[in-house]
């Protein structure tokens, strides 16, 4: 009886500690997880908090590091979220996942510009509350796919150029034998040369198909109409090319994101990549030789802009926008950006004044070297990249015939 | 005096419109009704989608089969057969090695710390990030990674071995490691509730050790090797980090093929890949049917652990 009383009141015991146990777990949730509930609620609000502007990108490489020299300058607080770049990816959180609640600026590769506009995503901007923007060469604000709408000749501008690089490829000159920079090294290290056999690699996904497809255009093999709209037909013979490269064994791995480029150059598994030009700093930081091509065919030319999600339009705080605008357009941005990627902001002519003014190093050979290679770059003929080509799920289909190969 | 308790404690409010069911019915219904809502609508919303035409975010309510003709003619017939083959086999030598392993740590191990231990092992990979599991290998199985120096210095090969890493073994591999735990810990827990009377009766009778193994302990631990089953095989065939870090994307696989058409806002050929996926996992459960039948199927399985 003793023994049964007992079992009674310890499973009494257990039954009210598992009731108070969930009681106390969901209260604890609550409290623990009440910051993030409100966040999630008041993101909206916070948006438009006076002092902070939010922004979206697509690639952590524009970021300058930290935010800093933009707090000082502007005197506002920076909130950056990275997303991947995949257009598709990027569209939808625009136009399906209504980013514009949350941020007050987006940043992508141009050419996706069309699809936001058509879909009322963004808002048309004023370049005079950009005093910047008046000084920008005027070849970089007429650049192709910008110039559709962003130039001040089409009437509207519905975007602001950020940074911009023409894009090649890494290589081991040592080690292959090859010229440094600014000798010319061909695309054929990354695609077909026996020098590199097993020991190159690209990129998974559409653009480096359409490099591929550039390449083949360059050297003759392929007869391409519009190199900024490659047809289907143009695509799958290039799938064909990479297949047969493939099947060969020319290339070590098909990269995804930023730092594969840079772990596998630094755990030498290849000696010539088509990478982004920071990836070569990155993996020379390490003690590696890589250079990044002065490119013999051609280069892959693109421009990361910002532009003004339609929502913030009656946020209240659209000149705290135009501010920060204004600075990635500014002489701290092209200080900032300049030395640590290799990249050109809109007016890198402001960026030795800029640091003259603020007592910070001298930078103007990191410039002039900078600048000298983007002329030598910008020209060459082919081709100006658009994030969003008319066939970019037939590309995409065809580079993924590639990697199933 | 029980009328007037039973009273005090009547539903009230909306209970009151609804017919006069026992609450079991009523739970059966919401959850059939979450899960019709939550599951099934969305899958047949995508069967739907399957079979219709679009460009970009929009779509056209106009039938066709030309989404599937487009994902097979890119491949996606041998992506499949790749990924189900890759995760099968893999799933297969998880079986072997998480068996005897598990079987040890359940009735073996008697040292309390050495389980312990080994129970925080199991952990601790759930604790990682997906890619922090994996990338570890690279440097391991890398051109000049540790196989490769021992190799080379030991004089076994002249030049490194470039199929360790960025191939199929490499993916063979990286879900091996990745994946144990979600084997061992179900067979774990089933073996566990053997009754050690069982095991000590059937030597009192004189089966030898492997008799007891294949008629008393593989029969009760059923119920783990086919949860060890499911929770390894249908979470590899949605795995994208593997595959891409150890496979530097040479070998293209199920979910890497998904984020790469929805990358490219191509919904209509990712519906089309998910009803392909669809039908292939109702085809296993057609033939996990057929081969259960013989042990009272799924129920018959599940029965032991009634014991």
């Amino acid at each position: 009886m003793a023994n049964s009383k007992h079992k009674i009141s310890k499973h009494l015991y257990y039954h009210l500690s598992r009731r108070n146990f969930i009681k106390g777990a969901a209260v604890g949730s609550v409290i623990v997880g009440a910051p993030a509930i409100l966040k999630g609620l008041t993101r909206r609000a916070k948006a438009a908090e006076k002092g902070v502007v939010r922004m979206l990108f697509t690639a952590p490489t524009m970021i300058p590091g930290d935010w800093t020299q933009f707090e000082k300058d502007t005197g506002l607080k920076m909130e950056d979220t990275v997303i991947k770049d995949d257009p598709g990816i990027f569209l939808t959180e625009i136009q399906v996942n209504d980013a514009g609640d949350r941020f007050d600026m987006i940043s992508t590769l141009s050419g996706a510009e069309q699809s936001l506009i058509e879909g009322g995503n963004i808002m048309e901007m004023e370049t005079s509350a950009m005093p910047n923007w008046s000084g920008m060469p005027a070849n970089i604000q007429s650049m192709p796919y910008l110039v559709r709408d962003l130039s001040p000749t089409a009437g509207k501008v519905w975007g602001v150029p950020m940074a911009m690089n023409a894009d090649s490829f890494g290589y081991l000159p040592e080690k292959l034998g090859e010229p440094r920079p600014p000798e010319e090294a061909s695309w054929s290290l990354v695609f077909e040369s026996e020098k590199t056999m097993g020991r190159s690699s690209t990129g998974d996904n559409y653009i480096y198909l359409w490099e591929a497809l550039g390449y083949l255009k360059h050297t003759g093999q392929l007869a391409v109409k519009d190199i900024l709209n490659p047809s289907p037909a143009e695509a799958r013979a290039t799938a064909d090319f990479l297949i047969e490269r493939k099947e060969a064994g020319q290339f070590r791995l098909f990269w995804k994101i930023f730092d594969d480029q840079v772990a596998v150059m630094k755990n030498g598994e290849v000696d010539a990549i088509r990478c982004w030009e920071p990836a070569v700093k990155e993996a020379n930081k390490a003690g590696g030789d890589w250079v990044y091509a002065t490119a013999k065919e051609f280069y892959l030319k693109w421009m990361h802009a910002v532009y003004i999600p339609s929502q913030v339009e009656e946020r209240g705080n659209i000149e705290d926008v135009y501010t920060a605008i204004n600075w990635f357009l500014s002489g701290g941005y092209a200080y900032a950006i300049t030395p640590l990627r290799g990249y050109l902001n809109g007016r890198p002519d402001l960026a030795v004044p800029y640091a003259k003014s603020n007592g910070l190093d001298d930078i103007s050979e990191a410039m002039k070297e900078a600048e000298e290679k983007m002329a030598l770059k910008f020209a060459k003929e082919d081709f100006w990249f658009s994030a969003v080509p008319e066939n970019l799920q037939e590309m995409q289909a065809q580079m993924d015939r590639v990697l199933n190969a | 005096m029980n009328s007037a308790v039973y009273t005090s404690h009547k539903p009230s409010g909306l209970r009151d419109f609804l017919p006069r069911l026992p609450a079991g019915v009523w739970s059966l219904s919401g959850f059939s009704l979450l899960w019709f809502g939550g599951i099934v609508l969305p899958l047949l919303a995508i069967i739907v989608v399957s079979f219709l035409q679009g460009r970009g975010l929009n779509i056209d309510f106009d039938p066709t089969f030309l989404q599937y003709e487009k994902f097979f003619s890119y491949g996606g017939g041998d992506m499949l057969a790749r990924s189900v083959r890759i995760a099968g086999t893999v799933t297969l030598i998880e079986l072997l090695l998480a068996f005897p392993f598990a079987l040890w740590l359940a009735k073996g191990c008697k040292n309390n710390t050495v389980r312990l231990l080994t129970f925080t092992a199991l952990t601790v990979p759930f604790f990682l990030s997906p890619a922090a599991r994996v990338i570890v290998w690279r440097s391991v199985f890398g051109i000049n990674g540790a196989v490769n120096q021992i190799l080379l210095g030991t004089g076994i090969v002249d030049e490194p071995v470039l199929w360790l890493i960025f191939s199929e073994f490499a993916v063979h591999f990286g879900f091996i490691g990745a994946f144990f735990p979600t084997m061992v810990w179900p067979i774990f827990l089933s073996v566990s509730l053997i009754d050690n009377d069982y095991l000590e009766a059937s030597g009192d009778l004189g089966a030898s050790r492997l008799r007891t193994l294949l008629h008393i302990i593989l029969p009760l631990a059923l119920p783990g090797i086919v949860a060890g089953f499911v929770f390894t095989f249908i979470p590899m065939l949605g795995d994208a980090v593997v595959a891409s870090h150890m496979g530097g994307n040479n070998v293209l696989m199920l979910a890497a093929q998904v984020q790469s058409l929805i990358g490219v806002s191509n919904f209509l050929v990712a519906a089309a890949l998910a009803a392909v996926v669809l039908a292939i996992m109702l085809a296993f459960q057609v033939l996990l049917w057929f081969a259960l039948k013989p042990v009272g199927g799924l129920a018959g399985v599940f029965a032991s652990l009634r014991r």
